[in-house]
C-alpha cells in the first residue's frame, strides 16, 4: 500500500514537472484591468489580440526604458517621450537621435494610444503593435532592426526569463518585442485631470475663466480637438508657412497623394501644458503663440483646411481676453496623476 | 538467368507504372486526409524569362534591367468543383517568393484530400492581418524583413518590391527605380486573385500536386494601366520610385493579371526541386 501510494505521489510530482513551464505561464501572468473612462469614446484599436498582461505590460515598460533598442544601445523610447511631460522631448523643437543626429518632428506624446486609429504626425501606422517600427528603424532616430534587437536581448538571461514569463510562446522575438511594447503603451491612459473630474462630476472644480475658456473652447477649438480625446484623428493643413530648412509634406509623405501636402495629424490636447514646444516641428515655445497663429498667422495654400478660412477671412477671431481664457481651460487638462504614475516609470 | 530478370523486373516496372497511373486516377479522396501541394512561382516578362540583369522593353518605350523582383503570396485556399473551398489556415498562409534566391516554391502542408478546380490567393498582406499585429509562431516580419519586404517608415510591408535601372529613350542614361507596392493608412492596396486550373489537383495522403504558376512582371507597369517610370522621377531627375498615392491603387489593379496557371503536376513527390 505504501509502495502504492509513494508511485502514485512520485507520478504525480513527475506530472507537475512536465506541466512547469506551462503552469508558470498561466499561474502569474494574469491580465491587466484595463477600464474605458466614462467620458471617452470607444477604443479604436482591437486590443483583444494582444491584450495586456501584467508580465508583457512590465516587460513592455522595461523595453520601453531601454536603450539597446537603438543601434548604439544609448537611445531608448524614454530618450524622447518623457513621462514627467506627457512622453514628449521637452526642450526640444526636434527629436534627437542616435549620434546626436536630428530628425524632422517634434516627439508626439503617448497617452491614450489605443483610442487613436492613426500614429505620428503623417499617419505612419495604424495599428499599435506596429508603430514601434518607425522609430525603431529611422535612421535619425534608433537607426536598429527589430532582428537586431532580438539577437542582443537573446543574450541576456533576464529577457529571455520574461519573454518566457509574459508570452504562452515564451520567445524572444521580434513579434513579442512589438507586441511587449503595445501592451505597455495601452495601459499608458491620462484620464484624471480637473476637466476629466469636472465632467464626471467627480469633485473638479472650475474657475469663471476656466469655465468661460471652456465654452469658447467648444465654439472655436472642438470642431478639429473633438470629444474627450481632444482630437478627430483628421490629418489637417492648419496653415503654418512650410518651414523651407525641412520640407516636411507631411501626411503626403505616407500617402503619395499632392491633396495631403502640409497635412498634419490634430494632436490630442491632453496635458498640452506639458508638452511644449508645439505643433509638427516645434516651433512654437508656448501656448500664447498657438493661439496667436490661429488668430494672425494662418496662410493661404492650396491644402488648407476650410475651417479656417471662412470666405476669404483667414484663421479664428479671438480676442486677448478670449484667449487668456481657452489658455486657462487648456491648463485643466494636465493630469498629475498620469505624470506621476509609478506604474509607468521603469526603476533600473 | 540474369538476362529473364532482367525483363521480368523491366514487365514488372511497367505494370507497376501502369497500375500506379491508373491508381492515381482512380484513387478515392478518403475523407479525413490530408495531404501535401505546393505552388511553384515562375516569374517572367511578357512571355520571356526573368533573368536577374537582363533587359526588357516594354510598350512604354522604356527599357528595364531587373536587379530585384520579390512579392509576398497570402491566404491561399483551394476551390473544389462544387465550389466548397478548403482554406489554408490564416496565420500560416503567408509566403515570401524572391526570385534572385530562387525562392520560388510554396509547399503547402496538411491539405484536406480533395479534387481541386480553382486557386485563390492574396498578394501581399491583408488589413486584418495586419491590424492583428504579428503572430509569434511564424515571425513572420523577419522573413520578410530578410527579403526586403519591409516599410519601417510607414509601417507594414512590401507586397512586391520590383527594383532595377531603366532608359526611357535610346541613348539616355540608365537611372535607377524602385517599385514599392503595399498597403499604407490611407489605401488598402492588398488583392486576391482566382485562378482556374488547367487540370483537376489531386491531393491524397501520398500524391502532391504542383501547381505551376506563370507570374509576369511585365503587367505590373505595362498592364491596363500605363505607368511610366519617367514620370515618377525625383525632383533631382536621378531616379524613379513609386511607393505610393494613385500608382500604388493603379499597380494593384495591374497585379490581378499578373498570374497565370500553366499546368498542373500530379503525382507523387516534389516537381521543382
Amino acid at each position: 500500500m505504501k509502495n502504492v501510494l509513494l508511485a502514485v505521489l512520485s507520478f504525480l510530482l513527475l506530472l507537475s514537472c512536465g506541466n512547469d513551464d506551462a503552469d508558470l505561464y498561466e499561474e502569474i501572468n494574469e491580465q491587466l484591468e484595463l477600464n474605458v473612462p466614462a467620458n471617452f469614446p470607444p477604443m479604436a484599436q482591437d486590443i483583444s489580440y494582444n491584450y495586456p498582461t501584467q508580465k508583457g505590460f512590465e516587460l513592455g515598460r522595461k523595453l520601453f526604458y531601454d536603450g539597446r533598442l537603438s543601434a548604439d544601445n544609448a537611445i531608448s523610447c524614454s530618450f524622447c517621450h518623457e513621462q514627467a511631460t506627457a512622453f514628449t522631448h521637452h526642450g526640444h523643437q526636434l527629436s534627437h537621435g542616435i549620434n546626436n543626429l536630428e530628425g524632422i518632428r517634434n516627439a508626439p506624446a503617448v497617452q491614450n494610444m489605443a483610442f487613436q486609429s492613426e500614429y505620428f504626425y503623417d499617419g505612419a501606422s495604424n495599428s499599435i503593435e506596429m508603430l514601434s517600427i518607425a522609430p525603431i528603424h529611422n535612421p535619425v532616430e534608433m537607426n536598429e532592426t527589430l532582428e537586431g534587437i532580438v539577437a542582443k536581448l537573446k543574450q541576456d538571461k533576464e529577457y529571455v526569463r520574461l519573454f518566457k514569463q509574459a508570452f504562452e510562446d515564451q520567445q524572444v522575438s521580434s513579434g513579442n518585442v512589438l507586441k511587449a511594447l503595445a501592451q505597455f503603451m495601452t495601459m499608458i491612459v491620462s484620464a484624471n485631470s480637473r476637466y476629466d473630474k469636472y465632467v464626471r462630476n467627480e469633485g473638479g472644480v472650475f474657475s469663471q475663466q476656466e469655465l468661460l475658456g471652456m465654452q469658447l473652447f467648444q465654439q472655436k477649438c472642438a470642431s478639429c480637438h473633438k470629444t474627450d480625446l481632444f482630437t478627430d484623428s483628421a490629418f489637417r493643413n492648419n496653415g503654418l508657412p512650410p518651414n523651407p530648412n525641412l520640407n516636411d509634406k507631411g501626411r503626403e509623405v505616407v500617402t503619395g497623394f499632392e491633396t495631403d501636402r502640409y497635412k498634419f495629424k490634430v494632436p490630442s490636447l491632453r496635458n498640452v501644458a506639458l508638452t511644449a514646444p508645439y505643433m509638427h516641428d516645434g516651433r512654437f515655445g508656448s501656448l500664447e503663440s498657438v493661439l496667436n497663429h490661429y488668430s494672425n498667422g494662418v496662410r493661404q495654400n492650396e491644402t488648407l483646411d476650410p475651417i479656417l478660412n471662412q470666405n476669404g477671412t483667414l484663421g479664428l477671431s479671438i480676442t486677448q481676453e478670449e484667449k487668456d481664457a481657452i489658455i486657462a481651460f487648456l491648463k485643466t487638462l494636465t493630469d498629475e496623476e498620469y505624470i506621476n504614475n509609478p506604474l509607468f516609470y521603469y526603476k533600473t | 538467368m540474369k538476362f529473364q530478370i532482367k525483363y521480368f523486373a523491366a514487365v514488372l516496372a511497367a505494370v507497376s507504372l501502369f497500375v500506379s497511373c491508373n491508381n492515381d486516377d482512380d484513387s478515392a479522396i478518403v475523407e479525413g486526409t490530408h495531404g501535401d501541394a505546393e505552388l511553384f512561382f515562375d516569374n517572367g516578362v511578357a512571355g520571356d524569362a526573368l533573368i536577374i540583369g537582363n533587359t526588357y522593353t516594354n510598350s512604354n518605350g522604356e527599357s528595364l534591367t531587373i536587379n530585384r523582383f520579390n512579392y509576398i503570396i497570402s491566404n491561399v485556399v483551394l476551390i473544389r468543383e462544387d465550389g466548397t473551398e478548403y482554406i489554408y489556415p490564416k496565420e500560416e498562409s503567408y509566403f515570401v517568393i524572391n526570385h534572385a534566391d530562387e525562392l520560388q516554391t510554396v509547399h503547402l502542408e496538411g491539405v484536406a484530400a480533395g479534387d481541386y478546380k480553382k486557386i485563390r490567393f492574396g498578394i501581399g498582406v491583408d488589413q486584418q492581418r495586419y491590424l492583428q499585429g504579428e503572430t509569434a509562431q511564424q515571425s513572420f516580419w523577419d522573413l520578410a524583413a530578410a527579403n526586403d519586404l519591409t516599410w519601417t517608415w510607414s509601417t507594414g510591408y512590401r507586397f512586391i518590391n520590383f527594383e532595377g535601372a531603366f532608359t526611357s529613350t535610346a541613348g539616355t542614361e540608365a537611372k535607377p527605380f524602385q517599385v514599392h507596392q503595399g498597403s499604407n493608412t490611407a489605401t488598402d492596396n492588398y488583392r486576391e486573385v482566382t485562378l482556374d486550373l488547367p487540370t483537376t489537383a489531386r491531393v491524397r495522403e501520398n500524391e502532391q500536386p504542383s501547381i505551376h504558376i506563370k507570374t509576369d512582371i511585365n503587367v505590373l507597369l505595362d498592364g491596363d494601366t500605363k505607368i511610366l517610370l519617367q514620370n515618377n522621377l525625383n525632383g533631382a531627375g536621378t531616379a524613379a520610385a513609386i511607393m505610393g498615392g494613385q500608382n500604388l491603387i493603379d499597380i494593384a489593379a495591374n497585379s490581378l493579371k499578373m498570374f497565370t496557371v500553366d499546368h498542373v503536376h500530379n503525382g507523387a513527390g516534389s516537381h521543382h526541386e
